[in-house]
């Protein structure tokens, strides 16, 4: 067993706060999925049992743990996966449970059939809510989630449809062959089967290609997008796919209570779901069954012990302890339970590795897998339906962008074709990295048109322009720090592979697209030379080797046209040797690049042509040796007084 | 004048009144924002908690405007320790960490309020008793004493940060925080000052509203929201602009609750907040920001 992986696994267990982290490698992730495995059938154990074993009163508490719980993991795969805040989760509860209850009451529809609609209909609902206003960003979206919760149950108070303030009552139990199932032991295996049954889809979502897509937008919301991942989309099923658990959990509520009112949709139940969440953990799928069932328990001994402190008690005191233990975890346990858990485990006596075991330096750069001749020059990734070498795969035609008064980029043409390298150079300031932002949809421009593989993109976000295959690497660093090497470059898989929400969650069709993403990043990893830290965090890398990763994350996508910003930065000159030769043969492969870069003998050594820019405006472009004489270029370097000097020619 | 004018001057002149109360509140949640980046989610129950002292202040004797200012007071110094207590501890967390620790503050004023007080609603008695009438339009003096409250309160505020020495670092410390920090303003220090000042003006806003609004212990979370909608319509980052958002939606609601529909009362403030959010990021009195992209 390699101890990159087993020191990959332990960091990944050690996040705290963040997203729910998942680590793409053979052994971590067996291992990982082991202990899940394990974890499952302790779960199910307990739920076959305790009815058998716990008094009434005790199964009645763990019905509605149960039926929170499934509300809670909504919104704990809302904030821990997709990085959103809901304060209106209730909200989503009470349609579920307003629709459920007024089929079967009105219509006379069985409870399941009724939970089936009112699940659909509810996730209609987020879709409608979630499309606008999952575009606002932080405290203006717990805001709006929280505004949404209100109008529900003002609404619900306030419409004759839904019974105005005495709500809807009367709501069938579940029924089976004219057999009621109302008994608490039977409520409780019929809750927490579902309860089963969801947490094994989420956790199946959170380590797919969607948990991997949404883990890589919470550490680098810029990177993934140019990779191709549409977070505004995937934001918006997630949210959807919240809403629907909490649908579930409203129609599970609606018929054990029988009763349905507004209250359903208040917002002090959408707290008590939110602290659920947060103290049971957000970086795991099990942090909202563990928060539902302490929170609920909690809510019972207060119930209990208040009025015996304090006589004339009444209303929703039991909120006082859902205050204070909401401030004290985001304080003092902002991993929640299960991360704490997770840290006390392996406390003395448990296996501890040393943090960084990841060799620094001295890797042997760029190598094609096995092939170590400096001369090789066999293409390398040449891909089937790549238009044919010489084709514009990149047309920028009078590029403007301007931020406010400052003209960054000035009618700006360009052109890379299909197996050349163009560098692109000039002074500091040149507007190098902003003519990146904009070919790659990061900044939008002002004036002019953008052609990617024959399609127009100026003006798209990002991931539209990654799927019209360009790939970019980034000058300052975005690499997925939360990941490993081979999870960072399985991220750039996402375009290439299809695993969707429904997909992912069921597991089983995605698993030979997970392995075969696995493989192919494993295989490019290799290609960068990165293959001695693949399992490790990508984070733990020196700079110069993180660029390396980024390289291999935009060749996963299968670029036309590959966008490299300053990738020599932070190599060493046996790297950047490697890394030229790489180069090469991606071009012989048929590939366009387009290299910004500092280091111009690099540039004038490997591109076809180069384009200079200075202060926005392009102000030479040809062949190395016309552009290194041309005084214009001389004089932008080096200073109009500068004679007989010229930049560094061909090698 | 047509019944139907005054019916119109009449709600306009409540929806102004109760929307001074939603302007204070705003304001506390720009002096607070300005500062430190923090939504106060615990803003409302700064309002209702000096209401609920100022009332039972006054049930154990005090005169009226004692009764009111000592409620002002200790809900200012109350706001200073949330901060020290719950805030400062935290400090560096992200934005939805403290959206959490501001709404665990909240629920747990709240939830104290409701052990001591009970969930009957109580309010003060109106500062002086009677009706005006300006040709037809009836007027509770308590309204009046209301804007006038609000407009104390601004151009208080607005003194203590122009031309104090301590108003001014505030300020340079919510424009040029590193500046700020270079020339020796100490950014803890400001975030609890902003947190005393957002105290200041929403007891204020509760005191003074508490005659017509009737306070009860969960009433904070309406007029929290209800300022945060006003500060938002302003951008989030002036104390006129919050104030104008405030007259603003008080004067649509009490409106839209009379010709519309009363029972959704509530609901219009937050359909206004939706739309104007996913509308105008930028408020509606503020600048017009770019959409955020990546």
């Amino acid at each position: 067993m390699n101890d990159a992986a087993e020191t990959a696994d332990a960091l990944a267990e050690d996040s705290s706060g963040g997203g729910m982290r998942m680590t793409t490698g053979g052994a971590a992730q067996r291992r990982r999925l082991l202990r899940d495995s394990a974890g499952l059938a302790v779960l199910i154990a307990g739920v076959v049992a305790f009815p058998l074993l716990a008094s009434p009163q005790l199964v009645f508490v763990a019905v509605f743990a149960g039926v929170f719980a499934l509300a809670a993991l909504g919104l704990s795969l809302l904030l821990g996966l997709a990085g959103q805040i809901s304060l209106g989760q209730a909200g989503f509860l009470a349609i579920g449970a307003y629709t459920s209850a007024i089929l079967t009451t009105r219509y006379e529809q069985n409870a399941l059939l009724a939970s089936v609609v009112a699940v659909a209909v509810t996730m209609v609902a987020a879709a409608a809510v979630g499309t606008p206003i999952l575009r606002l960003r932080g405290h203006y979206l717990a805001l709006a989630t929280l505004g949404f919760g209100i109008i529900v149950a003002v609404v619900a108070n306030q419409w004759d449809f839904t019974g105005g303030q005495s709500g809807i009552f009367g709501i069938r139990k579940v029924e089976f062959n004219g057999r009621l199932y109302d008994s608490p032991r039977e409520q409780f295996w019929l809750v927490w089967s579902v309860v089963v049954g969801a947490l094994i889809l989420a956790r199946n979502l959170a380590s797919g290609r969607v948990g991997r897509a949404l883990g890589a937008v919470n550490d680098s919301e810029v990177a993934a997008e140019t990779l191709g991942v549409d977070t505004f989309r995937l934001r918006v099923q997630v949210f959807v796919l919240s809403a629907g658990l909490a649908a579930i959990a409203g129609s599970c509520y609606a018929h054990l209570v029988g009763v349905v009112n507004a209250q359903a949709a208040s917002f002090l139940l959408s707290v008590e779901l939110l602290l659920m969440a947060v103290v049971g953990g957000l970086a795991s799928v099990w942090g909202a069954i563990v928060g539902a069932i302490f929170v609920r328990g909690l809510s019972e001994a207060l119930t209990t012990y208040i009025p015996r402190v304090i006589p004339g008690a009444s209303g929703e005191y039991q909120l006082i302890g859902f205050g204070i233990v909401l401030v004290l975890a985001v304080i003092y346990l902002p991993g929640g339970f299960v991360s704490a858990g997770a840290r006390l485990a392996r406390l003395p006596g448990a296996r501890r590795r040393p943090r960084t075991t990841v060799p620094d330096g001295g890797g042997e750069g760029p190598t094609a897998a096995g092939d170590e001749a400096a001369g090789d020059t066999s293409p390398l990734l040449p891909r089937e339906g790549r238009p044919a070498p010489g084709t514009a795969v990149l047309i920028v035609r009078g590029l403007e962008l301007h931020f406010g008064g400052v003209r960054a980029v000035q009618s700006v043409d360009l052109e890379v074709r299909t197996g050349e390298i163009v560098g692109l150079i000039g002074p500091n300031g040149a507007g190098k990295t902003t003519l990146f932002n904009v070919v790659s949809g990061v900044l939008p421009p002002t004036a002019g048109t953008v052609e990617v593989g024959g399609a127009r993109v100026e003006g798209r976000r990002p991931h539209a322009v990654a799927a019209a295959r360009a790939a970019r690497t980034f000058q300052n660093l975005e690499i997925f720090s939360s990941m490993t090497v081979v999870g960072n470059v399985a991220v750039g898989r996402h375009l290439r592979s299809r695993a969707g929400v429904v997909a992912g969650a069921l597991a089983l069709p995605a698993r030979a697209e997970e392995h075969a993403i696995d493989a192919e990043a494993r295989r490019l990893v290799e290609l960068l030379g990165l293959g001695d830290v693949a399992d490790s965090p990508a984070a733990d890398l020196p700079f110069g080797r993180q660029r390396l990763v980024e390289i291999a994350r935009a060749l996963a996508t299968e670029p036309d046209l590959l966008l490299l910003d300053e990738p020599m930065a932070g190599l060493s000159a046996f790297e950047r040797a490697a890394l030229a030769r790489l180069l090469r043969r991606l071009r012989a492969g048929g590939m366009a690049i387009l290299l910004v870069e500092h280091d111009i003998e690099a540039v004038m050594a490997l591109a076809d042509r180069v384009a200079v820019l200075d202060d926005g405006h392009r102000i030479a472009y040809g062949a190395p040796s016309e552009v290194s004489d041309d005084p214009a270029v001389i004089e932008a370097y080096l200073g109009a007084d500068a004679e007989q000097t010229t930049l560094g020619g061909p090698a | 004048m047509t019944a139907g004018v005054i019916d119109f001057l009449q709600l306009t002149v409540a929806g102004l009144s109760a929307g001074s109360a939603y302007g204070l509140v705003a304001v506390g949640f720009v002096t607070i924002h300005s500062v430190t980046g923090i939504i106060n989610l615990a803003q409302g129950e700064f309002a209702m908690v000096a209401a609920f002292v100022a009332i039972a202040l006054l049930a154990a004797g005090l005169p009226l405007p004692i009764a009111g200012l000592l409620a002002v007071l200790v809900v200012a110094l109350g706001a200073a320790v949330v901060e020290r207590v719950a805030i400062a501890p935290a400090a560096g967390s992200s934005v939805v960490a403290y959206i959490m620790l501001t709404l665990g503050v909240s629920i747990t004023l709240k939830a104290s309020v409701l052990l001591i007080e009970g969930p009957q609603s109580k309010a003060l008695p109106a500062f002086t008793g009677g009706i005006l009438s300006f040709g037809g339009v009836l007027v509770r003096p308590q309204d009046l004493w209301i804007l006038a409250a609000t407009l104390v309160a601004a151009l208080g505020l607005y003194a203590f940060l122009e031309r104090t020495v301590t108003g001014k670092a505030f300020r340079a410390c919510a424009e040029q925080p590193t500046a700020a920090r270079l020339v020796g303003v100490s950014p803890a220090r400001m975030s609890t000052l902003s947190f005393v000042l957002a105290g200041t003006v929403g007891a204020v806003a509760g005191v003074v509203s508490s005659p017509v609004i009737q306070t009860d212990w969960n009433i904070g979370l309406f007029l929290g929201l209800k300022g945060f909608v006003a500060a938002s319509l302003g951008g989030l980052a002036s104390i006129p602009a919050a104030i104008a958002g405030g007259l603003l939606l008080g004067v649509v609601e009490s409106l839209g609750a009379f010709y519309v529909s009363s029972g959704l009362r509530d609901a219009i403030a937050f359909f206004v907040l939706i739309v104007v959010l996913v509308a105008r990021p930028g408020g509606v009195f503020g600048r017009t920001q770019a959409a955020a992209r990546v």
